[in-house]
């Protein structure tokens, strides 16, 4: 049915696959909740022993820049 | 070249759904788009509604269903103006089906105009139909994983009605993490636990409801 009516508007959002320096036990799950709480973030997905971080969002929604800001303000470096 | 597409269908939708709401507007009625999964209990949340509130507020709602009339069968029986809409199908409501049922309403004495979108989790979220605000509803039965599997519907919506509250005792179903998840993903939600069986928790709807209806008005009054 979604392929008839266009409601796959999920292609318009993009997924990024980055690695993020610093990630803590403790603040892995309050940036994760963090970054979801932006406008256009759908899913986080983190893997702290490694730091590989997955980012679904809409561009239109969010600018990359509100969402590695997220990182710096955790003290956090992502390599983007 | 697909996206493009599909920005026209939404672009064209919102600019239709713009139409409604001045529409909706000018006369001050406050429009929401009721929307959640198949049998949640969107239209029990609606025969709760109507049964508390329609000797105040003056209502109306629009059902949107694939096939059939039994949603707006059982609106009917409250004597509130009800009109069908029948997707033939299609999976959600958009701006043009809403648009095309206007004119049998009576939009100048109405306070509140509730649109139930067909049972879907997912694709009624992403078509503005010119409503003030979106709410989901989302049956505990469902499972405590669904805000995060389906994200979109709960950044969209300014409430989340946890229905069913009364079978809490016979699922795994975690109020606390299911609350969490909600308010990450869209930190200015409204969250309440009802049960339009036991009706737990409706009160708190009502008010919800009625506020925004007040605040609708008051904003139409001020701009004359
Ligand atoms: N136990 C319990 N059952 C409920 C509650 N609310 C609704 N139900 C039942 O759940 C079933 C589905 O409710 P509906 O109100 O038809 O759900 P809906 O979301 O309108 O469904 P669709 O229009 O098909 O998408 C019905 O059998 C209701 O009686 C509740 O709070 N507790
Ligand atoms: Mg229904």
């Amino acid at each position: 049915m979604c392929t008839d009516c266009g409601c796959s508007a999920q292609g318009s959002n993009t997924q990024i696959k980055f690695f993020v320096k610093g990630y803590q036990t403790d603040n892995v799950d309050t940036v994760e909740r963090t970054l979801l709480g932006l406008p256009g973030v759908y899913h986080v997905h983190i893997h702290a022993h490694d730091g590989e971080t997955t980012i679904d969002y809409s561009p239109a929604k969010t600018r990359l820049s509100e969402i590695t800001g997220v990182f710096t303000k955790h003290g956090l470096e992502a390599v983007i | 070249m697909e996206i493009q597409v599909m920005e026209d269908i939404l672009g064209r939708n919102d600019q239709l759904a713009s139409e409604n709401q001045m529409l909706f507007a000018k006369r001050g009625v406050f429009v929401l788009n009721l929307m959640g999964s198949p049998g949640s209990g969107k239209t029990s949340l609606l025969e709760k509604t109507m049964a508390a509130l329609k000797d105040n507020l003056r209502m109306a709602v629009i059902e949107g269903d694939l096939f059939t009339s039994k949603d707006a069968d059982r609106i009917a029986k409250y004597d509130v103006p009800v009109i069908q809409i029948n997707t033939s199908g299609g999976c959600h409501l958009d701006a043009a089906m809403v648009q095309k049922v206007l004119q049998e309403l009576d939009l100048e004495n109405l306070d509140l105009l509730v649109v139930e979108n067909v049972g879907n989790l997912v694709c009624p979220a992403e078509f503005n139909v010119g409503e003030d605000v979106k709410a989901v509803v989302l049956s505990i039965t469902e499972g405590d994983d669904k805000p995060l599997k389906y994200p979109l519907i709960f950044k969209e919506s300014a409430i989340a009605v946890l229905n069913k509250v009364d079978l809490l005792p016979y699922t795994n179903f975690d109020m606390a993490a299911a609350k969490k998840d909600i308010t990450s993903i869209h930190p200015a939600i409204s969250v309440l636990e009802v049960s339009c069986t036991s009706s737990t928790g409706v009160e708190a709807w009502y008010d919800w409801l009625k506020e925004k209806v007040a605040a609708k008005k008051m904003a139409v009054n001020a701009h004359g």
